[in-house]
Protein backbone atom coordinates (compact mmCIF):
# COMPACT_ATOMS: atom_id res chain seq x y z
CA UNK A 1 0.00 0.00 0.00
CA UNK A 2 1.16 3.86 -0.50
CA UNK A 3 0.88 6.05 1.96
CA UNK A 4 -2.04 7.49 1.89
CA UNK A 5 -3.81 4.22 1.42
CA UNK A 6 -1.77 3.25 4.50
CA UNK A 7 -3.24 6.26 6.07
CA UNK A 8 -6.70 5.67 5.03
CA UNK A 9 -6.52 1.95 6.73
CA UNK A 10 -5.18 3.37 9.89
CA UNK A 11 -8.03 5.65 10.14
CA UNK A 12 -10.26 2.41 9.63
CA UNK A 13 -8.77 0.69 12.10
CA UNK A 14 -9.20 3.18 14.91
CA UNK A 15 -12.40 3.94 14.02
CA UNK A 16 -12.96 0.22 14.67
CA UNK A 17 -11.05 -0.26 17.91
CA UNK A 18 -12.51 2.72 19.82
CA UNK A 19 -16.03 1.44 18.27
CA UNK A 20 -15.36 -2.27 19.41
CA UNK A 21 -14.29 -0.64 23.26
CA UNK A 22 -17.63 1.68 23.09
CA UNK A 23 -19.61 -1.01 22.55
CA UNK A 24 -18.10 -3.63 24.72
CA UNK A 25 -17.94 -1.20 27.26
CA UNK A 26 -14.54 -1.85 28.44
CA UNK A 27 -10.90 -1.83 26.79
CA UNK A 28 -7.63 0.17 26.32
CA UNK A 29 -8.25 2.48 23.84
CA UNK A 30 -5.34 5.18 24.33
CA UNK A 31 -2.36 1.91 23.68
CA UNK A 32 -4.27 0.83 20.87
CA UNK A 33 -4.35 3.54 18.72
CA UNK A 34 -0.59 4.67 19.64
CA UNK A 35 0.25 1.50 17.78
CA UNK A 36 -2.30 1.76 15.12
CA UNK A 37 -0.25 2.84 12.57
CA UNK A 38 2.96 0.00 13.31
CA UNK A 39 0.34 -2.21 13.62
CA UNK A 40 -1.50 -1.22 9.85
CA UNK A 41 1.82 -0.71 8.16
CA UNK A 42 3.11 -4.61 9.21
CA UNK A 43 -0.84 -6.15 8.24
CA UNK A 44 -1.39 -4.16 4.81
CA UNK A 45 2.56 -3.76 3.62
CA UNK A 46 5.09 -5.70 5.14
CA UNK A 47 4.30 -8.82 6.39
CA UNK A 48 4.19 -12.03 4.28
CA UNK A 49 0.60 -13.79 5.46
CA UNK A 50 -2.02 -15.26 3.54
CA UNK A 51 -5.76 -14.73 6.06
CA UNK A 52 -7.03 -17.99 3.48
CA UNK A 53 -3.81 -20.09 5.15
CA UNK A 54 -3.27 -18.64 8.42
CA UNK A 55 -1.62 -21.35 10.03
CA UNK A 56 0.82 -21.96 6.63
CA UNK A 57 4.27 -22.28 7.83
CA UNK A 58 6.28 -19.67 6.36
CA UNK A 59 4.67 -17.16 7.23
CA UNK A 60 6.00 -13.96 9.06
CA UNK A 61 4.67 -14.47 12.74
CA UNK A 62 3.26 -11.51 14.65
CA UNK A 63 3.40 -10.99 18.36
CA UNK A 64 1.24 -8.24 20.02
CA UNK A 65 3.62 -7.84 23.20
CA UNK A 66 1.40 -5.13 24.89
CA UNK A 67 -1.38 -6.74 24.34
CA UNK A 68 -4.36 -4.82 25.71
CA UNK A 69 -3.62 -2.80 22.46
CA UNK A 70 -5.64 -5.08 20.87
CA UNK A 71 -8.75 -3.64 19.52
CA UNK A 72 -6.55 -2.36 16.75
CA UNK A 73 -5.27 -5.93 16.26
CA UNK A 74 -8.73 -7.48 16.07
CA UNK A 75 -10.03 -4.58 13.31
CA UNK A 76 -6.75 -4.98 11.73
CA UNK A 77 -7.27 -8.91 11.10
CA UNK A 78 -10.73 -8.51 10.37
CA UNK A 79 -10.02 -5.59 7.64
CA UNK A 80 -7.29 -8.10 6.24
CA UNK A 81 -9.66 -10.84 5.64
CA UNK A 82 -9.21 -13.39 8.55
CA UNK A 83 -12.84 -13.79 9.20
CA UNK A 84 -15.13 -15.02 7.24
CA UNK A 85 -18.01 -13.05 6.95
CA UNK A 86 -15.97 -9.92 7.98
CA UNK A 87 -17.23 -9.14 11.65
CA UNK A 88 -19.50 -6.31 12.49
CA UNK A 89 -19.74 -6.05 15.83
CA UNK A 90 -16.90 -7.58 17.85
CA UNK A 91 -18.57 -8.02 21.45
CA UNK A 92 -15.04 -7.45 22.92
CA UNK A 93 -14.42 -8.71 26.31
CA UNK A 94 -18.03 -10.59 26.11
CA UNK A 95 -18.86 -13.91 27.36
CA UNK A 96 -18.43 -16.28 24.31
CA UNK A 97 -16.75 -14.19 22.10
CA UNK A 98 -13.87 -15.13 19.82
CA UNK A 99 -12.26 -11.24 21.05
CA UNK A 100 -11.16 -12.00 23.93
CA UNK A 101 -9.64 -8.67 26.63
CA UNK A 102 -6.38 -9.89 26.08
CA UNK A 103 -5.26 -11.64 22.57
CA UNK A 104 -5.69 -15.67 22.46
CA UNK A 105 -4.62 -17.83 19.78
CA UNK A 106 -6.90 -20.41 20.28
CA UNK A 107 -9.77 -18.03 19.87
CA UNK A 108 -9.45 -15.64 17.06
CA UNK A 109 -7.90 -16.92 13.56
CA UNK A 110 -4.84 -15.16 12.61
CA UNK A 111 -3.15 -14.73 16.54
CA UNK A 112 0.14 -16.74 16.80
CA UNK A 113 0.70 -16.43 19.97
CA UNK A 114 -1.45 -15.32 23.48
CA UNK A 115 -0.49 -12.32 24.99
CA UNK A 116 -1.31 -9.45 27.67
CA UNK A 117 0.86 -10.87 30.46
CA UNK A 118 3.76 -8.02 29.94
CA UNK A 119 6.83 -8.44 28.96
CA UNK A 120 7.02 -12.09 27.40
CA UNK A 121 6.87 -11.30 23.66
CA UNK A 122 10.10 -10.44 23.28
CA UNK A 123 11.34 -14.09 24.52
CA UNK A 124 8.52 -15.76 22.65
CA UNK A 125 9.46 -13.84 19.22
CA UNK A 126 13.45 -15.18 19.95
CA UNK A 127 11.59 -18.96 20.39
CA UNK A 128 9.87 -18.39 17.46
CA UNK A 129 12.96 -16.56 15.06
CA UNK A 130 14.85 -19.35 16.27
CA UNK A 131 12.73 -22.15 15.17
CA UNK A 132 12.80 -20.52 12.05
CA UNK A 133 16.71 -20.84 11.59
CA UNK A 134 16.19 -24.08 12.81
CA UNK A 135 14.13 -25.53 10.25
CA UNK A 136 15.97 -23.11 7.96
CA UNK A 137 12.25 -21.01 7.28
CA UNK A 138 12.54 -17.70 5.81
CA UNK A 139 9.96 -16.08 7.96
CA UNK A 140 10.68 -13.13 10.17
CA UNK A 141 8.99 -12.64 13.71
CA UNK A 142 7.82 -8.97 14.61
CA UNK A 143 6.88 -8.40 17.79
CA UNK A 144 5.55 -4.90 19.01
CA UNK A 145 6.24 -4.08 22.99
CA UNK A 146 5.59 -0.82 25.40
CA UNK A 147 7.73 1.05 26.38
CA UNK A 148 6.55 0.74 30.07
CA UNK A 149 6.23 -2.82 29.22
CA UNK A 150 10.12 -2.75 29.29
CA UNK A 151 10.44 -2.50 33.08
CA UNK A 152 9.94 -6.26 32.96
CA UNK A 153 13.15 -7.62 33.68
CA UNK A 154 11.85 -10.78 31.92
CA UNK A 155 12.39 -8.58 28.29
CA UNK A 156 15.84 -8.14 29.06
CA UNK A 157 16.24 -12.32 29.32
CA UNK A 158 14.79 -12.53 26.07
CA UNK A 159 17.22 -9.40 24.64
CA UNK A 160 20.20 -11.14 25.99
CA UNK A 161 18.93 -14.88 24.33
CA UNK A 162 18.30 -12.89 20.76
CA UNK A 163 21.81 -11.55 21.03
CA UNK A 164 23.36 -14.41 21.72
CA UNK A 165 21.70 -16.60 19.41
CA UNK A 166 22.01 -13.95 16.47
CA UNK A 167 18.28 -13.39 15.94
CA UNK A 168 18.62 -11.11 12.87
CA UNK A 169 14.90 -12.85 11.44
CA UNK A 170 13.01 -10.87 14.87
CA UNK A 171 12.37 -7.04 14.28
CA UNK A 172 11.03 -5.89 17.40
CA UNK A 173 8.97 -2.28 17.31
CA UNK A 174 8.81 -0.49 20.90
CA UNK A 175 5.73 1.74 20.77
CA UNK A 176 7.56 4.28 22.43
CA UNK A 177 4.65 6.96 23.84
CA UNK A 178 5.68 7.93 27.11
CA UNK A 179 2.71 6.38 29.60
CA UNK A 180 2.19 3.45 31.51
CA UNK A 181 -0.61 2.79 33.61
CA UNK A 182 -0.20 5.23 36.20
CA UNK A 183 2.07 7.77 34.84
CA UNK A 184 5.08 8.67 32.38
CA UNK A 185 8.06 6.16 32.01
CA UNK A 186 10.20 8.84 33.08
CA UNK A 187 8.14 9.39 36.44
CA UNK A 188 8.48 5.35 36.94
CA UNK A 189 12.27 4.49 36.34
CA UNK A 190 13.89 8.25 36.02
CA UNK A 191 14.61 8.25 32.13
CA UNK A 192 13.53 6.11 28.93
CA UNK A 193 16.48 5.71 27.44
CA UNK A 194 15.42 2.33 25.04
CA UNK A 195 17.72 3.23 22.68
CA UNK A 196 20.81 3.41 24.62
CA UNK A 197 19.58 0.03 26.50
CA UNK A 198 18.80 -2.04 23.38
CA UNK A 199 21.72 -0.89 21.71
CA UNK A 200 24.28 -1.85 24.64
CA UNK A 201 22.54 -5.16 24.62
CA UNK A 202 23.85 -5.71 21.20
CA UNK A 203 20.92 -5.40 19.06
CA UNK A 204 20.68 -2.89 15.47
CA UNK A 205 18.78 -0.17 16.51
CA UNK A 206 17.00 2.68 14.67
CA UNK A 207 14.30 5.32 16.41
CA UNK A 208 12.05 6.62 13.82
CA UNK A 209 8.52 8.54 14.23
CA UNK A 210 6.04 5.83 15.00
CA UNK A 211 3.17 7.46 12.53
CA UNK A 212 5.04 7.51 9.15
CA UNK A 213 4.41 4.75 7.50
CA UNK A 214 7.46 5.26 4.86
CA UNK A 215 9.60 5.72 7.76
CA UNK A 216 8.26 2.41 9.38
CA UNK A 217 8.59 0.81 6.26
CA UNK A 218 12.20 1.79 5.58
CA UNK A 219 12.89 0.92 8.75
CA UNK A 220 12.50 -2.63 8.47
CA UNK A 221 13.93 -2.33 5.36
CA UNK A 222 17.08 -1.87 7.27
CA UNK A 223 16.33 -3.99 10.09
CA UNK A 224 16.31 -6.86 7.79
CA UNK A 225 19.69 -5.94 5.86
CA UNK A 226 21.63 -5.99 9.36
CA UNK A 227 22.81 -9.12 9.51
CA UNK A 228 23.91 -11.03 12.51
CA UNK A 229 22.02 -9.04 15.14
CA UNK A 230 18.61 -8.77 16.00
CA UNK A 231 16.43 -5.29 15.39
CA UNK A 232 14.82 -3.11 17.81
CA UNK A 233 12.85 0.37 15.99
CA UNK A 234 12.09 2.37 18.59
CA UNK A 235 8.92 4.14 17.55
CA UNK A 236 7.93 7.71 19.32
CA UNK A 237 4.25 7.41 19.30
CA UNK A 238 1.61 9.70 20.86
CA UNK A 239 -1.03 7.58 22.96
CA UNK A 240 -4.56 7.86 21.87
CA UNK A 241 -3.55 9.09 18.30
CA UNK A 242 -5.85 10.25 16.00
CA UNK A 243 -8.58 11.37 18.69
CA UNK A 244 -8.33 14.51 19.86
CA UNK A 245 -9.46 13.87 23.52
CA UNK A 246 -7.24 10.99 23.75
CA UNK A 247 -4.20 11.86 22.42
CA UNK A 248 -1.49 12.42 25.01
CA UNK A 249 -4.05 11.80 27.67
CA UNK A 250 -3.27 8.64 29.92
CA UNK A 251 -6.86 9.44 31.61
CA UNK A 252 -7.51 6.68 28.25
CA UNK A 253 -4.86 4.11 28.85
CA UNK A 254 -8.10 2.32 29.81
CA UNK A 255 -11.51 3.61 29.46
CA UNK A 256 -14.71 3.56 27.49
CA UNK A 257 -16.28 6.26 25.58
CA UNK A 258 -19.02 7.87 26.54
CA UNK A 259 -22.12 8.38 24.15
CA UNK A 260 -20.82 12.02 23.41
CA UNK A 261 -17.14 10.97 23.17
CA UNK A 262 -18.42 8.48 20.77
CA UNK A 263 -20.34 11.02 18.14
CA UNK A 264 -16.67 13.40 18.63
CA UNK A 265 -14.91 9.49 17.74
CA UNK A 266 -17.06 8.84 14.80
CA UNK A 267 -16.82 12.55 13.10
CA UNK A 268 -12.47 12.61 13.64
CA UNK A 269 -12.10 8.83 12.80
CA UNK A 270 -14.50 9.40 10.02
CA UNK A 271 -16.74 6.50 10.68
CA UNK A 272 -16.87 3.43 7.78
CA UNK A 273 -15.70 5.66 5.13
CA UNK B 1 21.86 -51.01 26.14
CA UNK B 2 21.59 -47.09 27.49
CA UNK B 3 23.84 -46.65 30.55
CA UNK B 4 23.34 -43.94 33.06
CA UNK B 5 22.67 -43.45 36.46
CA UNK B 6 20.43 -41.26 38.18
CA UNK B 7 17.63 -39.25 37.21
CA UNK B 8 19.58 -36.39 35.39
CA UNK B 9 21.67 -38.74 33.39
CA UNK B 10 18.27 -40.55 32.52
CA UNK B 11 16.45 -37.29 31.23
CA UNK B 12 19.73 -36.66 29.24
CA UNK B 13 19.95 -40.50 27.81
CA UNK B 14 16.04 -40.06 26.63
CA UNK B 15 16.25 -37.06 25.34
CA UNK B 16 19.61 -37.69 23.24
CA UNK B 17 17.62 -40.56 21.88
CA UNK B 18 14.49 -38.73 20.91
CA UNK B 19 16.30 -35.85 19.31
CA UNK B 20 18.35 -38.70 17.51
CA UNK B 21 14.92 -40.34 15.61
CA UNK B 22 13.00 -37.21 15.19
CA UNK B 23 14.10 -33.67 14.24
CA UNK B 24 11.30 -32.00 16.30
CA UNK B 25 13.21 -32.53 19.35
CA UNK B 26 14.96 -29.46 20.67
CA UNK B 27 16.36 -28.58 24.11
CA UNK B 28 15.92 -25.74 25.72
CA UNK B 29 18.15 -24.98 29.02
CA UNK B 30 18.38 -21.63 31.11
CA UNK B 31 22.54 -22.43 31.84
CA UNK B 32 21.53 -25.99 32.79
CA UNK B 33 23.19 -28.23 30.70
CA UNK B 34 25.89 -29.57 32.65
CA UNK B 35 23.55 -29.67 35.46
CA UNK B 36 20.90 -31.89 33.82
CA UNK B 37 23.88 -33.92 32.38
CA UNK B 38 22.84 -32.98 28.85
CA UNK B 39 26.08 -32.07 27.52
CA UNK B 40 26.46 -33.80 24.75
CA UNK B 41 23.39 -33.61 23.66
CA UNK B 42 24.23 -30.26 23.08
CA UNK B 43 27.37 -31.04 21.34
CA UNK B 44 25.81 -33.64 18.77
CA UNK B 45 23.08 -31.30 17.88
CA UNK B 46 24.01 -27.57 18.54
CA UNK B 47 21.56 -26.10 16.36
CA UNK B 48 18.68 -27.74 18.57
CA UNK B 49 20.37 -26.25 22.43
CA UNK B 50 19.17 -23.63 22.81
CA UNK B 51 21.08 -21.81 25.53
CA UNK B 52 18.82 -18.54 27.21
CA UNK B 53 21.39 -18.09 30.04
CA UNK B 54 19.83 -17.63 33.64
CA UNK B 55 17.03 -16.84 32.56
CA UNK B 56 13.60 -19.41 33.82
CA UNK B 57 11.45 -17.13 32.07
CA UNK B 58 13.00 -16.64 28.89
CA UNK B 59 13.78 -20.28 28.42
CA UNK B 60 9.54 -21.32 29.04
CA UNK B 61 9.04 -18.36 26.45
CA UNK B 62 11.41 -19.23 24.11
CA UNK B 63 9.76 -23.14 24.59
CA UNK B 64 6.63 -21.64 23.76
CA UNK B 65 8.05 -19.76 21.06
CA UNK B 66 9.69 -23.23 19.55
CA UNK B 67 6.52 -24.50 20.16
CA UNK B 68 3.99 -22.77 18.23
CA UNK B 69 6.00 -23.82 14.86
CA UNK B 70 5.43 -27.47 16.18
CA UNK B 71 9.02 -28.41 17.26
CA UNK B 72 9.11 -30.48 20.35
CA UNK B 73 10.88 -28.36 22.81
CA UNK B 74 12.09 -30.16 26.50
CA UNK B 75 13.27 -27.83 29.34
CA UNK B 76 15.27 -28.71 31.58
CA UNK B 77 16.60 -27.30 35.02
CA UNK B 78 15.60 -26.96 38.91
CA UNK B 79 12.34 -27.52 39.11
CA UNK B 80 11.36 -24.51 41.71
CA UNK B 81 13.02 -22.02 39.52
CA UNK B 82 10.30 -22.96 36.70
CA UNK B 83 7.15 -23.93 38.60
CA UNK B 84 7.69 -20.50 40.68
CA UNK B 85 10.15 -18.33 38.70
CA UNK B 86 8.88 -18.61 35.42
CA UNK B 87 5.38 -20.57 36.84
CA UNK B 88 3.04 -18.03 35.00
CA UNK B 89 5.07 -18.68 31.96
CA UNK B 90 4.88 -22.07 32.32
CA UNK B 91 0.58 -21.22 33.04
CA UNK B 92 -0.12 -18.90 30.40
CA UNK B 93 1.94 -19.44 27.60
CA UNK B 94 2.34 -23.12 27.78
CA UNK B 95 -0.98 -24.14 29.86
CA UNK B 96 -3.28 -21.57 28.42
CA UNK B 97 -2.09 -22.03 25.44
CA UNK B 98 -1.92 -25.67 25.27
CA UNK B 99 1.74 -26.17 23.88
CA UNK B 100 3.81 -29.00 23.47
CA UNK B 101 6.43 -28.49 25.94
CA UNK B 102 7.88 -30.58 27.82
CA UNK B 103 9.43 -29.90 31.48
CA UNK B 104 11.69 -31.87 33.46
CA UNK B 105 12.28 -30.05 37.07
CA UNK B 106 14.92 -31.24 38.98
CA UNK B 107 16.20 -31.00 42.68
CA UNK B 108 12.74 -31.79 43.86
CA UNK B 109 12.14 -32.37 47.32
CA UNK B 110 14.65 -32.44 50.33
CA UNK B 111 16.21 -35.58 48.69
CA UNK B 112 16.75 -33.63 45.19
CA UNK B 113 18.29 -30.81 46.78
CA UNK B 114 20.07 -31.99 49.67
CA UNK B 115 23.43 -30.77 50.41
CA UNK B 116 22.36 -27.28 48.27
CA UNK B 117 19.51 -26.21 51.77
CA UNK B 118 16.69 -24.96 50.80
CA UNK B 119 17.25 -22.75 48.35
CA UNK B 120 17.57 -25.36 45.90
CA UNK B 121 15.19 -27.73 47.58
CA UNK B 122 11.56 -27.68 46.02
CA UNK B 123 8.98 -28.99 48.00
CA UNK B 124 6.25 -26.65 46.06
CA UNK B 125 6.10 -27.84 42.62
CA UNK B 126 3.36 -30.01 42.39
CA UNK B 127 1.30 -27.99 44.33
CA UNK B 128 1.53 -25.22 41.68
CA UNK B 129 1.70 -27.87 38.61
CA UNK B 130 -1.54 -29.78 39.25
CA UNK B 131 -3.47 -26.90 39.20
CA UNK B 132 -2.75 -25.92 36.01
CA UNK B 133 -5.36 -27.32 33.28
CA UNK B 134 -3.91 -29.11 30.26
CA UNK B 135 -0.54 -30.55 32.21
CA UNK B 136 -0.10 -34.24 32.63
CA UNK B 137 2.20 -34.60 35.94
CA UNK B 138 4.58 -37.47 35.85
CA UNK B 139 6.56 -38.55 39.07
CA UNK B 140 8.50 -41.47 38.48
CA UNK B 141 10.65 -43.18 41.19
CA UNK B 142 14.01 -44.07 40.01
CA UNK B 143 16.34 -43.29 37.20
CA UNK B 144 14.44 -46.46 35.21
CA UNK B 145 11.16 -44.78 34.90
CA UNK B 146 12.79 -41.34 34.27
CA UNK B 147 13.98 -42.40 31.54
CA UNK B 148 10.98 -44.07 30.42
CA UNK B 149 8.51 -40.88 31.55
CA UNK B 150 10.94 -38.68 29.28
CA UNK B 151 10.08 -41.04 26.39
CA UNK B 152 6.15 -41.51 27.42
CA UNK B 153 5.91 -37.46 27.41
CA UNK B 154 7.32 -37.05 23.94
CA UNK B 155 4.26 -39.32 23.03
CA UNK B 156 1.32 -37.15 24.56
CA UNK B 157 0.64 -33.93 23.00
CA UNK B 158 0.55 -30.88 25.28
CA UNK B 159 2.42 -29.87 27.83
CA UNK B 160 4.24 -32.26 30.72
CA UNK B 161 5.85 -31.93 33.83
CA UNK B 162 8.05 -34.55 35.02
CA UNK B 163 9.74 -34.39 38.66
CA UNK B 164 13.54 -34.72 38.79
CA UNK B 165 15.87 -35.69 41.81
CA UNK B 166 19.54 -34.84 42.56
CA UNK B 167 20.68 -37.50 40.13
CA UNK B 168 21.62 -40.10 42.78
CA UNK B 169 18.79 -42.02 43.26
CA UNK B 170 18.47 -45.56 44.29
CA UNK B 171 17.39 -47.83 41.37
CA UNK B 172 14.61 -50.11 41.89
CA UNK B 173 12.68 -50.40 38.62
CA UNK B 174 13.71 -53.09 35.98
CA UNK B 175 15.32 -52.05 33.47
CA UNK B 176 12.82 -50.95 29.90
CA UNK B 177 10.02 -51.57 32.96
CA UNK B 178 7.03 -49.74 31.29
CA UNK B 179 6.00 -46.03 32.61
CA UNK B 180 2.50 -47.22 33.92
CA UNK B 181 -0.27 -45.37 31.76
CA UNK B 182 -2.62 -46.23 34.63
CA UNK B 183 -0.78 -44.07 37.25
CA UNK B 184 -0.11 -46.85 39.60
CA UNK B 185 2.31 -49.92 40.14
CA UNK B 186 1.91 -52.32 43.11
CA UNK B 187 5.13 -53.36 44.49
CA UNK B 188 3.87 -55.08 47.87
CA UNK B 189 0.54 -56.70 48.17
CA UNK B 190 1.37 -57.90 52.08
CA UNK B 191 -1.99 -57.41 53.31
CA UNK B 192 -4.76 -54.70 53.11
CA UNK B 193 -4.28 -53.33 56.99
CA UNK B 194 -3.05 -50.36 55.30
CA UNK B 195 -2.22 -49.14 51.73
CA UNK B 196 1.11 -47.25 51.17
CA UNK B 197 1.12 -45.21 48.18
CA UNK B 198 4.40 -43.67 47.29
CA UNK B 199 5.31 -40.51 45.06
CA UNK B 200 8.59 -40.55 43.79
CA UNK B 201 12.17 -41.04 45.22
CA UNK B 202 11.21 -42.07 48.58
CA UNK B 203 9.70 -45.25 47.34
CA UNK B 204 12.56 -47.79 48.63
CA UNK B 205 12.30 -46.33 52.32
CA UNK B 206 8.70 -46.92 51.55
CA UNK B 207 8.94 -50.63 50.92
CA UNK B 208 11.73 -51.14 53.45
CA UNK B 209 8.87 -49.87 56.04
CA UNK B 210 6.50 -52.28 54.76
CA UNK B 211 9.45 -54.89 55.36
CA UNK B 212 9.52 -53.70 58.94
CA UNK B 213 6.09 -53.26 59.09
CA UNK B 214 5.86 -57.04 57.71
CA UNK B 215 8.05 -58.30 60.44
CA UNK B 216 5.76 -56.76 63.10
CA UNK B 217 2.49 -58.52 61.79
CA UNK B 218 1.20 -55.20 60.00
CA UNK B 219 0.89 -56.10 56.42
CA UNK B 220 0.95 -53.52 54.08
CA UNK B 221 0.37 -52.99 50.37
CA UNK B 222 2.70 -50.60 48.49
CA UNK B 223 2.05 -48.51 45.32
CA UNK B 224 3.87 -46.43 43.57
CA UNK B 225 1.90 -43.35 41.86
CA UNK B 226 3.65 -42.08 39.36
CA UNK B 227 0.91 -39.95 37.83
CA UNK B 228 -0.49 -37.15 39.87
CA UNK B 229 -4.23 -35.90 38.73
CA UNK B 230 -3.98 -38.89 35.59
CA UNK B 231 -7.23 -39.26 33.29
CA UNK B 232 -8.29 -42.43 34.83
CA UNK B 233 -7.55 -43.36 38.11
CA UNK B 234 -9.78 -46.48 38.25
CA UNK B 235 -6.87 -48.55 39.05
CA UNK B 236 -5.99 -46.55 42.24
CA UNK B 237 -9.82 -46.62 43.09
CA UNK B 238 -9.75 -50.46 43.13
CA UNK B 239 -6.97 -50.79 46.03
CA UNK B 240 -8.11 -47.97 47.40
CA UNK B 241 -11.74 -49.75 48.30
CA UNK B 242 -9.61 -52.66 49.67
CA UNK B 243 -8.56 -51.02 52.82
CA UNK B 244 -9.67 -48.70 56.06
CA UNK B 245 -6.49 -46.84 56.39
CA UNK B 246 -4.48 -45.48 53.09
CA UNK B 247 -0.71 -44.07 53.89
CA UNK B 248 0.67 -41.40 51.17
CA UNK B 249 4.42 -40.76 51.51
CA UNK B 250 5.88 -38.32 49.39
CA UNK B 251 9.12 -35.68 49.37
CA UNK B 252 7.09 -32.54 48.73
CA UNK B 253 4.78 -30.52 51.36
CA UNK B 254 2.22 -31.98 52.62
CA UNK B 255 -0.25 -29.60 50.98
CA UNK B 256 -0.57 -29.70 47.11
CA UNK B 257 0.96 -33.56 46.00
CA UNK B 258 0.12 -37.03 46.21
CA UNK B 259 -1.48 -36.35 49.86
CA UNK B 260 -3.68 -34.23 48.49
CA UNK B 261 -4.41 -35.91 44.97
CA UNK B 262 -5.00 -39.15 47.01
CA UNK B 263 -7.57 -37.41 50.15
CA UNK B 264 -9.38 -36.07 46.86
CA UNK B 265 -10.02 -39.17 45.36
CA UNK B 266 -10.40 -40.97 48.46
CA UNK B 267 -13.52 -37.82 49.55
CA UNK B 268 -14.85 -38.32 45.87
CA UNK B 269 -14.88 -41.79 45.82
CA UNK B 270 -14.42 -44.14 48.83
CA UNK B 271 -14.04 -42.04 52.08
CA UNK B 272 -11.72 -43.91 53.92
CA UNK B 273 -8.56 -42.84 56.66
CA UNK B 274 -5.78 -41.14 54.70
CA UNK B 275 -2.59 -39.81 56.70
CA UNK B 276 -0.20 -38.19 54.78
CA UNK B 277 3.63 -38.17 55.22
CA UNK B 278 5.14 -35.35 53.63
CA UNK B 279 6.74 -32.19 54.55
CA UNK B 280 5.06 -29.44 56.85
CA UNK B 281 8.29 -26.88 57.13
CA UNK B 282 11.24 -26.03 54.66
CA UNK B 283 14.26 -28.45 55.41
CA UNK B 284 18.42 -27.73 55.44
CA UNK B 285 21.25 -29.01 54.16
CA UNK B 286 22.34 -32.93 54.93
CA UNK B 287 23.67 -35.28 53.55
CA UNK B 288 20.58 -36.93 51.49
CA UNK B 289 20.44 -40.36 53.54
CA UNK B 290 20.41 -38.44 57.37
CA UNK B 291 18.24 -35.55 55.64
CA UNK B 292 15.70 -37.59 54.63
CA UNK B 293 15.27 -39.86 57.99
CA UNK B 294 15.40 -36.39 59.83
CA UNK B 295 12.75 -35.41 57.95
CA UNK B 296 10.39 -38.22 58.79
CA UNK B 297 11.11 -40.24 55.37
CA UNK B 298 13.35 -43.10 57.31
CA UNK B 299 11.59 -46.53 56.79
CA UNK B 300 11.49 -46.49 60.82
CA UNK B 301 9.75 -43.72 60.60
CA UNK B 302 7.11 -44.30 57.99
CA UNK B 303 6.71 -47.31 59.95
CA UNK B 304 5.81 -45.71 62.92
CA UNK B 305 3.84 -43.15 61.45
CA UNK B 306 1.87 -46.65 59.72
CA UNK B 307 0.91 -47.85 62.91
CA UNK B 308 -0.15 -44.84 65.09
CA UNK B 309 -2.59 -44.55 61.98
CA UNK B 310 -4.28 -47.92 62.21
CA UNK B 311 -3.99 -47.88 66.67
CA UNK B 312 -5.80 -44.85 66.34
CA UNK B 313 -8.71 -46.04 63.95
Amino acid sequence: MNTQELQKMAKKLRYEAVRMVYEGKDGHPGPALSCADIVTTLYFDIMNVDPNNPEYPDRDRFILSKGHACPVWYAALNKRGYFNPKVEHFQLRQLSSMFQGHPSMHSTKGIDMTSGSLGNGIAIGAGMATAAKIQKRNYYTYVICGDGELQEGVCWEGVNMANGRKLDNLIVFVDRNGWQSYKTVEFTVGQNNIADRFRAFGWHTQEIDGHDYDAIKCAVAIAKSAKGRPSAIICDCVKGKGLSYMENNNAWHKGVPNDEQWEIAKRELGGED
Amino acid sequence: MVEFKGTREAFAAALYELASVNDKVVGVFPDALKAMRAVSFGETYPDRYIECGIAEQCAVDVAAGLASTGLLPFVGTYCGFLTMRAGEQMRTFVGYTDLNVKFIGVNAGVLGGEREGVTHQFYEDLAFITSLPNFTVLTPADPEQMYEAVKYAAEICGPVYIRGGSGREIEIYEKDAPFSRDGITVWKEYGTDAVLFSSGYVLDRVLAAAELLKEQGVNVTVADINILYGKNPSRILELMVKTDQIITIEDHNINGGLGSYISRLAVENRPVKVKRIALTDYAESGPAKELADAYGFSPEGIADTVKKALASQ
